[in-house]
C-alpha cells in the first residue's frame, strides 16, 4: 500500500478515527499493531510471517538476555547439562524448550517434508544457538543469535542469488564442477522468492534494539505488543526512517498528546512529501529511465543531465516518502526522526552523510563504524573503518557490484574531503558555494553507479560523458525549472532569507501551488525507489 | 491552522469554479452531424457537456462505434441519414462513443448521462459484445479493454478486469469529482491524452529520437477551443482504404462462441442501462443490430437466431419499443457489425419508415 494511493486514504480513514476512539482504553496500541500488520500484509500476506517471526525472536532474545548476568559470573555448565540445575527458571525453560525444538528441527530436516528441510536446518541452527545461550547464560550469545537471525534473513532474501551467481561464475572459471542451486529452490511450499519490501529497514530497526539493550543503552521492553508496534509501525515500516528504540519506543508507552498543530504539521509534511514524489520524482524518472535504459543512444549532455536528474529524483523520492511517513506519524501524535536535511547543500562528504538518510547513516556510525574503532587509533585505522562502513552501506542497498562501487566511492570521497579539511586554505579560503558544488558533482558521479542497470552500463556512461559528442540533450524545460526552483528554495532555506520562506504568505502560497499542481500535473503512481532495498 | 484554512479555501474555490468557468470560456462547436472526435473518446467530461447542449426536442442515439460510425465520416453516419430522412438538420444526435460496450455504456449513462433526462433516446444493441466470453468480459484471464474507468469497479464483478484497488478507487474518484474530470479533459483535448509531464517527453520517432515538446510551453498548447474531427480523416470515409466490404479482406466465415444471455455480463449491463434511462424518464427505443450474418458460419446461425429472439422477447415483455432492422446486403458491411456509408443510408431509411419507429416518434 503506497502513501500516494487511494487505498491508503481509505486505510487512514479507518485507522485514524479508530485510533482516536480508543485513546481512553488500552486498545489503541493493539489497534496500531493490527493496522501496521494489515498495512504490511496488503503487499504480501505470507511475508508478514517474517516480520512477526523477527519481532518475536528479538523480543524473546532480549528477555533472555535480561535474565543473564552482565559479566564475570561463572556458570556450572556440567551441572546444567546433567542435572538441569539453572539459577534462573526462564533460562532453564529456554534451555529445555530450545534443546527439544533443536532435536525436532533436525529430525524434520532429515526426515520431514522435502520442501521444509532447508528451513528446518536454519531453524535448527538458530535453536541450537539458543540452547547454547541458555546453557552458558551468555548475553553475547543472545546478541549473536539476533545478529545471525536478522542478517541471515537479509542475506538470504537480498544477497543469496547474487552470491550464488558470483560463486558459480567463479567455479566455472576455475573449471570446478560445483553449481550452487538458485535460492528460490530453498523456499518452503514453493513460495515465490521475492525480496520482502522493507526487510532492510525492519531488520535493522529490530537489531538496533537488541544491540542497544546489550550495550545498556535501552531498557528491556516487557510488552510484546508495544515492541511489535515499534518494529512494524506502519508509517516507517517500508522505507524508514530507521528509528531507535530509545526514541520511538517510549512514545508508545502512553497515548500521545495530540494537539491541533499535529494535524497541520502532519498535513504539511504529507503534502510536501506527496509533491516531491508525484510531481517531481516521478517526472524526473521518465527522463532518467529513457537515458539510463539505453545509455549508448545518448550523448554526453544527456547522460550528464540524466545523472543530475537522478540525483534529484532519488532525493525527492526518498525524502518524499520520509516526509509522508513523518506526516502520517504526526497525525497520530508521534515524532519520527528527520531523515534528510537538504543534503545537496552539504559542504563536505561527511556533512553530506550527516544530512542524507540520517537514520541509516547514524545506524552504520553507531553499530559498525564506532564498534570497529571509529576515528580512534590513527589515520590508517580510521580510513579502514570508514572503508568497511561504506562498503557495507553500499552492499546494504542491493546485491550488485554497482552498489559496492558506489559505497566505495563515497568512502574514498570522505577520505579525500577529510584530508582537504585539514588544510587551512580549504577550510577558510575556498568559498562555501564551491564546496557545495564540488560535493554535489561528486555525489552525482557516484549516483551513476547507483542507478546504472549494470556495471557495464555504468562504465559506458562514465566513458561517454567524457568522450561522446555534444548534442541537444532534449531535457524538458519544465523539468529544469522545477528542479531549479527547489534548489533555489534550499539555498534560501540555508541562508538569511529563510525567514521569508517561513512567512505565512509564502507557506500558504506554496501549499496552494502544490495542491493545484498535483491535481493538474501529477505524473502517475509508481513505487518508491527505496522499497527495493 | 489559519494558513491551512486559507490555503484550503483558495483551493476549494479554484476547484469548484474552474470547470464551470471553463465551459463558458472554451469554444466548443457542435454543429450538425457533430460527434465526439475519435481522440476524445475518453473525454467523458466533454461528453457530458455535449449532452447538455442537446435540445429537449432532439432525439439522442446512444451506442458504440456502430452509432458513432467507425468507417465513415461524420456525414456518413446513421444519425446523419436519419436527419436526412426526417428532413431536419439536427433532430437526431450522434451520441455514440468508440468501443463503448454495454458495461461501459452503463457507466457513461449513469455518471455522465444526466443531461439526457426526459428525452427520447434510441439505444443501439450490438450483439458483437456477446460473440465470445472474451468480448463479454466474462473470462477469468486478464484482459485490457477500452473505457475501463466506466465499468463497475467492484460490483458486479468483471472477472477479466484485474486492476488493483488503487486504480479502481481512482476511477470512482475521477467520475465523481468534476475538477479531476476537467483535468482529464485538458489532457485529452490538448496534450495527446496524457499528463502534462508525460507530454513534455513525447517521442516523435527518428534516429536519434526526437522529442518535439521538450522546449514547448505547455500553457501555450491550451488553445481554448475543443479540437474537432479532422476534415479529411485518412482512416474514415469512402476515400479511405478501410472503407470497403468485409469480404474483400476476409475469406470464409466466422464461428462465434455466443455467450448465453442469462450468463452474459454485457447483456445484464444493457438491461441496467435501460433501467437507468427509464428511471430518468427517458423514452427509450432499442434498435437491435443488424449484425452481419453473412460473415457467420452456417452452423453458428441457430445460436445467434436464438439469442436474437430472446432479446426481442425480453424487450417485448418489458414493453420497450424496439426495432430489429432487416439484414443489410453483404457488401454494405465493413466487418461484423459496422455498416459502410451506403449501409447507414439504407439502415436509416428502413428504420425511419418502420411503423414502430414512426409510432414511437409520434408519442410525446
Amino acid at each position: 500500500m503506497l502513501f500516494h494511493t487511494w487505498p491508503f486514504l481509505v486505510f487512514m480513514l479507518i485507522v485514524l478515527p479508530g485510533f482516536y476512539a480508543l485513546r481512553k482504553t488500552r486498545l489503541w496500541l493493539p489497534w496500531l499493531t493490527a493496522a501496521s500488520y494489515f498495512f504490511y500484509g496488503w503487499w504480501n500476506p505470507y511475508y508478514l510471517l517474517l516480520v512477526v517471526y523477527s519481532t518475536l525472536l528479538d523480543f524473546c532474545l532480549v528477555a533472555l538476555m535480561d535474565h543473564c548476568p552482565r559479566a564475570g559470573q561463572k556458570t556450572d555448565v556440567f551441572a546444567r547439562l546433567t542435572r538441569l540445575r539453572f539459577d534462573d527458571r526462564l533460562l532453564k525453560f529456554a534451555f529445555v524448550v530450545s534443546a527439544i525444538a533443536t532435536l525436532g528441527c533436525v529430525v524434520m530436516a532429515l526426515f520431514g517434508l522435502q520442501t521444509l528441510r532447508p528451513t528446518m536446518w536454519v531453524l535448527g541452527l538458530i535453536l541450537l544457538l539458543m540452547t547454547l545461550g541458555a546453557l552458558y547464560s551468555s548475553r553475547r550469545i543472545w546478541l549473536l543469535i539476533s545478529l545471525v537471525n536478522n542478517l541471515a534473513l537479509l542475506l538470504f532474501f537480498k544477497y543469496a542469488r547474487f552470491v550464488a551467481e558470483n560463486l558459480n561464475a567463479l567455479f566455472e572459471s576455475l573449471h570446478w564442477s560445483v553449481n550452487l542451486s538458485d535460492p528460490s529452490t530453498l523456499m518452503p511450499f514453493g513460495f515465490e522468492y521475492l525480496l520482502p519490501v522493507g526487510i532492510s529497514f525492519f531488520t535493522f530497526q529490530s537489531l538496533s534494539y537488541t544491540i542497544d539493550f546489550y550495550l545498556g543503552n535501552v531498557q528491556r521492553e516487557r510488552n510484546f505488543v508495544r515492541f511489535a508496534t515499534f518494529v512494524c509501525f506502519f508509517p516507517q515500516l517500508m522505507a524508514g526512517p530507521i528509528e531507535r528504540a530509545k526514541h520511538l519506543l517510549p512514545q508508545f508507552h502512553r497515548f500521545p498528546p495530540v494537539r491541533l498543530q499535529n494535524f497541520t504539521d502532519g498535513a504539511s509534511l504529507f503534502l510536501v512529501g506527496l509533491f516531491k514524489k508525484l510531481a517531481l520524482a516521478n517526472y524526473l524518472s521518465f527522463y532518467v529511465e529513457r537515458v539510463y535504459d539505453n545509455p549508448k543512444l545518448f550523448d554526453a549532455p544527456a547522460l550528464m543531465l540524466a545523472t543530475f536528474a537522478f540525483a534529484w529524483q532519488i532525493f525527492f523520492d526518498f525524502s518524499g516518502y520520509t516526509d509522508m511517513a513523518r506526516g502520517v506519524a504526526k497525525l497520530m501524535g508521534f515524532d519520527l526522526i528527520l531523515n534528510f536535511n537538504n543534503p545537496y547543500m552539504a559542504t563536505g562528504l561527511g556533512d553530506f552523510w550527516s544530512r542524507w538518510h540520517i537514520g541509516l547513516s547514524s545506524w552504520f556510525r553507531d553499530y559498525v563504524y564506532i564498534p570497529l574503532g571509529g576515528s580512534r587509533g590513527g589515520m590508517l585505522r580510521t580510513y579502514r573503518n570508514l572503508f568497511i562502513t561504506f562498503f557495507i552501506s553500499g552492499i546494504w542497498h542491493g546485491a550488485n557490484w554497482t552498489f559496492v562501487i558506489w559505497g566505495t566511492l563515497h568512502a574514498a570521497g570522505i577520505m579525500i574531503t577529510r584530508e582537504l579539511e585539514r588544510s587551512v586554505f580549504y577550510r577558510e579560503r575556498v568559498p562555501r558555494l564551491a564546496k557545495q558544488v564540488a560535493v554535489f558533482v561528486f555525489v552525482c558521479f557516484a549516483w551513476i553507479f547507483f542507478r546504472a542497470n549494470s556495471l557495464g552500463d555504468a562504465l559506458l556512461i562514465v566513458t561517454r560523458i567524457f568522450t561522446a559528442a555534444w548534442h541537444d540533450p532534449q531535457m524538458p524545460v519544465l523539468m529544469l525549472v522545477l528542479v531549479a526552483l527547489i534548489w533555489l528554495y534550499q539555498f534560501c532555506y540555508e541562508s538569511r532569507f529563510r525567514v521569508i520562506l517561513q512567512s505565512g504568505l509564502v507557506r500558504t502560497g506554496a501549499a496552494v501551488f502544490m495542491i493545484l499542481y498535483l491535481c493538474l500535473c501529477a505524473s502517475g503512481g509508481g513505487a518508491f525507489i527505496y522499497f527495493q532495498f | 491552522m489559519r494558513q491551512w484554512l486559507v490555503a484550503l479555501g483558495i483551493v476549494l474555490v479554484v476547484v469548484t469554479l474552474t470547470p464551470s468557468f471553463w465551459k463558458k470560456l472554451e469554444r466548443f462547436d457542435t454543429g450538425p452531424d457533430y460527434r465526439i472526435p475519435y481522440d476524445l473518446s475518453k473525454d467523458y467530461w466533454l461528453y457530458e457537456r455535449r449532452l447538455a447542449r442537446v435540445a429537449s426536442t432532439n432525439i439522442v442515439m446512444l451506442g458504440d462505434s456502430v452509432v458513432w460510425g467507425e468507417y465513415v465520416m461524420a456525414d456518413g453516419t446513421w444519425t446523419h441519414f436519419l436527419n436526412r430522412e426526417a428532413g431536419v438538420g439536427n433532430k437526431f444526435i450522434n451520441a455514440g462513443v468508440n468501443g463503448l460496450f454495454p458495461l461501459a455504456l452503463e457507466g457513461l449513462v449513469r455518471f455522465y448521462g444526466r443531461p439526457l433526462s426526459h428525452r427520447k433516446v434510441i439505444l443501439h444493441c450490438n450483439v458483437l459484445w456477446m460473440t465470445s466470453p472474451k468480448a463479454d468480459l466474462s473470462t477469468d484471464r486478464e484482459e485490457s479493454f477500452n473505457h475501463a474507468a466506466l465499468v463497475p469497479q467492484f460490483s458486479p464483478r468483471i472477472p477479466c478486469y484485474k486492476a488493483d484497488a488503487s486504480d479502481r478507487l481512482n476511477a470512482i474518484v475521477e467520475r465523481n469529482v468534476p475538477f479531476i474530470e476537467w483535468v482529464s479533459h485538458l489532457q485529452n483535448a490538448y496534450f495527446g491524452q496524457q499528463s502534462i509531464p508525460k507530454w513534455t517527453l513525447v517521442e516523435a520517432g527518428g534516429d536519434p529520437p526526437l522529442y518535439p515538446n521538450v522546449y514547448r510551453n505547455p500553457l501555450s498548447e491550451i488553445k481554448m477551443t475543443v479540437p474537432s474531427e479532422p476534415a479529411n480523416d485518412p482512416q474514415r470515409g469512402p476515400l479511405s482504404s478501410r472503407h470497403k466490404p468485409w469480404s474483400t479482406n476476409t475469406t470464409g466465415t466466422t464461428q462465434f462462441e455466443w455467450v448465453a444471455l442469462d450468463q452474459s455480463l454485457q447483456w445484464r449491463a444493457f438491461q441496467r442501462v435501460i433501467e437507468v434511462l427509464r428511471e430518468r424518464d427517458n423514452d427509450v427505443l432499442v434498435v437491435l443490430g443488424p449484425f452481419n450474418e453473412h460473415l457467420m458460419a452456417e452452423q453458428n446461425r441457430p445460436a445467434y437466431r436464438k439469442m436474437h429472439n430472446e432479446i426481442v422477447a425480453w424487450l417485448a415483455k418489458n414493453q420497450i419499443p424496439h426495432v430489429a432492422p432487416e439484414l443489410l446486403p453483404s457488401t454494405l458491411y465493413a466487418d461484423a457489425s459496422h455498416p459502410l456509408t451506403e449501409g447507414y443510408q439504407l439502415l436509416a431509411k428502413r428504420l425511419y419508415h418502420d411503423s414502430v419507429f414512426q409510432k414511437w416518434m409520434s408519442t410525446k
